[in-house]
């Protein structure tokens, strides 16, 4: 054996794995070409590590050391399996992946608008001959696992709109790990192509089920027209042993606004990628999130918003709760290129620790080429206001669900700007769920 | 309805509870005055509970239980209740949401079933007219963006619709204006009853005005210097409390 094999064998692994199953994944000829360039990237660049500074917190250890196989086929779940993942009163479209896989039986994309495709990733390909791809189309720096998802990925939501076509209800965009058998992991990639004055709202969902060890490696394409508006809720429910890594990639023309919610419940591990460029003027970009580790679990955020031209706007705020012994990580990158005079943004991250075991590092990072511009920050990291916590209890609340209340309060007013009321009462519930003391107050949701 | 004895408490070794002594029989109401810092708040915190004072010595009964060893939340659902010389804001949760949930403790506490949601709306559109509050702003936030007049309704507001038998009102009474004033004090006498005490801390006479004590008590330096009926705070009004440090040698000796 070479040192090199010594070293890396995971990685073998996964060139092996590719071998094995590269007949069977979609797209034409061309397009697995593109698969395997990116293969060897992923190969060259090998799992992230601790000794890259933007992994300094996060150590996919776990993920490197297990050899995770992709599923062949979807395993046989029914509605009533995801049935509890599905937020009361929310009238919606819904796309279903189950390890990877498209689900027809159980999605229901049936009177789609005018001008609205929404299809399986792999279908699409398929009848695409032409079409390519690459870790990201649209970013330079998508990231070893980004290559490793454009090499494997089997399936996902291609969603395109036409010119000022609007997607009338939600899409609920599923994907399940369904824990069936030991470690397998799913390669899930979506794209949406938002034309001109077209608006859609997407709920991407990752849940696990079970108890098996897997890895769910995600990547979402975002490419913007002028003054297309995108509201992409992602509600991340892997089971507790789910490793999750995503990634998030826009690329916002003239007048362009997205809407990023990312709420972030499960996993045994996850880390999340969200990135958008600002391309062109009057584009808008706003990224909230809330994250909730408790446990052993590890949540690890990091976002990048590029002001790459002149006025555009961007507005980022993060909130985390931090239980048992959480680990929480926020790294939120504002860059302001040289040409971006006039950018306005703004960016805050609070963590609330619940715990004196729990912990979080959390930090705003600015980068500023332009010498006009208007970018203000701001982090704290605190506890509950114990004086609040009495006024609770004086009135007969016990400790954890005085406690549990106001962390509710502490979380609630970002998470309603989900906008639909279904799904925030659905986070607030599931949120409350996982704090001690919570479930008798989930009904403040 | 409470006998304090000899209670003694302090903050990081520093003694803020010097020996107090106080009974109040049922449906006495007792005001306590004193200068700023001489312990009114702390006293009032440790009948509700508040658990960052160490009790060095003494004892609170509480209708034959002894107080002191009783949390908080047990507290208020044996019927003690604390008015805040300044009420905590708690963003998106309803203040209706909190008087249900304090409610339905003390029911889950009596072993008794959860309120009837048509009659605890029935409950809260009767009490909340007594204080001049309207139901839109009891269904937002508790506290929320509520002025300091307002905060102090809410305080009576939820007094009166969890009716305890032990009221301990820090302060209800400052910083309103006379509109206000009423409102509290008329909360104040609606609750009085054979069965039910109120403590009354405060400063101002004009207060007692309109709920007159059955005794007043004078709090200096963690201890009650001075015990009397109604009239005494018509002598503290005249001469303050610049006498008090001779009477608590008085006391002391
Ligand atoms: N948590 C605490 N830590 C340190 N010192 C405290 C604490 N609580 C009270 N004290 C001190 O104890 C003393 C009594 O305070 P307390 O608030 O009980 O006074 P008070 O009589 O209510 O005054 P006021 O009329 O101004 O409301 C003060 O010297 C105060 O600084
Ligand atoms: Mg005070």
């Amino acid at each position: 054996m070479s040192a090199v094999e010594q070293i890396e064998p995971s990685i073998d692994h996964y060139l092996a794995e590719y071998a094995r199953v590269e007949r069977d994944l979609p797209g034409s000829d061309e397009s697995k070409r593109g698969r395997s360039a990116e293969l060897a990237r992923f190969a060259e660049a090998g799992f992230p590590n601790t000794r890259q500074e933007d992994w300094k917190y996060t150590s996919l250890a776990p993920v490197e050391k297990r050899r995770f196989e992709l599923s062949d086929t979807p395993h046989a779940i029914g509605m009533d399996d995801i049935a509890a993942f599905l937020p009361e009163g929310l009238e919606a479209y819904r796309l279903v992946l189950v390890d990877g896989h498209f689900v027809a039986g159980l999605s229901d994309l049936d009177r789609l608008p005018e001008g609205v495709t929404v299809r399986s990733f792999a279908a699409w390909l398929n009848d695409n001959a032409g079409a390519t791809v690459k870790a990201a189309q649209i970013s330079e720096e998508p990231g070893s696992l980004s290559a490793m998802n454009a090499a494997l990925f089997t399936d996902g939501a291609y969603i395109e709109t036409a010119a000022g076509a609007v997607l009338d209800k939600p899409l609920h965009v599923i994907s399940v790990a369904s824990g069936a058998v030991d470690e397998r992991m799913t390669q899930v990639r979506h794209r949406y192509v938002m034309g001109e004055n077209s608006q859609a709202t997407i709920v991407e969902h990752a849940i696990g089920l079970g108890d098996k060890a897997y890895f769910a490696n995600a990547v979402t394409e975002a490419v913007m027209g002028r003054n297309a508006q995108l509201t992409r809720v992602r509600l991340q429910q892997e089971s507790g042993r789910g490793y999750h890594v995503s990634s998030f990639f826009a690329e916002q023309r003239r007048d362009s606004r997205v809407y990023n919610h990312g709420v972030d419940l499960g996993g045994r591990l996850a880390r999340i990628n969200t990135n958008t460029r600002l391309v062109d003027q009057n584009a808008e970009v706003h990224f909230n999130g809330v994250y909730l580790p408790t446990g052993r679990q590890h949540i690890d955020n990091h976002t990048r918003i590029e002001h790459a031209t002149e006025h555009s706007i961007s507005r980022e705020r993060y909130k985390g709760v931090l239980a048992g012994h959480g680990r929480g990580v926020f790294n939120g990158m504002i860059l302001i290129q040289k040409d971006a005079q006039k950018t306005d943004s703004d960016l805050s991250c609070d963590a609330l620790l619940l715990s004196d075991k729990a912990e979080v590092d959390a930090k705003p990072e600015l980068e500023i080429y332009a010498d006009d511009v208007t970018a203000g920050h701001g982090s704290t990291v605190g506890q509950l206001d114990e004086d609040a916590v009495f006024y609770l209890k004086s009135r007969g609340v016990d400790e954890e669900g005085a406690r549990a209340i106001l962390t509710y309060s502490f979380a609630k007013s970002l998470i309603e700007q989900i906008g639909m009321p279904a799904v925030a009462r659905y986070v607030e519930a599931a949120m409350l769920v996982k704090l001690p003391g919570g479930t008798a107050f989930a009904d403040l949701a | 309805m409470i006998s304090i004895k000899n209670l003694h408490a302090e903050v990081e070794g520093k003694p803020i509870l010097r020996g107090i002594d106080l009974e109040i029989p049922d449906g006495e109401v007792h005001a306590i005055m004193g200068p700023n810092g001489s312990g009114k708040s702390t006293l009032a915190s440790i009948l509700a509970g508040r658990e960052e004072y160490e009790i060095t010595e003494g004892s609170v009964i509480y209708k034959d239980k002894e107080l002191l060893e009783l949390g908080a939340d047990e507290r208020a659902c044996e019927g003690v209740f604390l008015g805040f010389q300044y009420p905590v804001e708690i963003p998106g949760v309803s203040n209706l949401y909190l008087l249900r949930a304090a409610l339905n403790a003390r029911r889950k506490y009596r072993g008794e079933p959860e309120i009837d949601a048509v009659d605890f709306m029935q409950m809260a559109q009767e009490k909340i007219a007594h204080v001049g509050m309207s139901m839109e702003m009891a269904k937002r936030g508790v506290n929320e963006d509520f002025s300091g007049g307002e905060k102090k309704r809410n305080e009576i507001f939820q007094m009166l619709m969890l009716e305890p038998s032990l009221a301990v009102l820090d302060e209800t009474d400052s910083g309103l204006d006379i509109d206000a004033l009423k409102v509290v004090s008329d909360g104040i006498n609606r609750l009085r009853s054979p069965e039910r005490s109120v403590v009354l801390v405060t400063h101002y006479k004009r207060l007692l005005e309109h709920c007159v004590p059955d005794r007043i008590h004078v709090l200096y330096q963690g201890r009650i210097v001075r015990s009397g009926g109604p009239e005494l705070a018509d002598t503290l009004e005249a001469e303050g409390y610049a006498n008090l440090e001779t009477d608590e040698a008085a006391t002391a000796s």
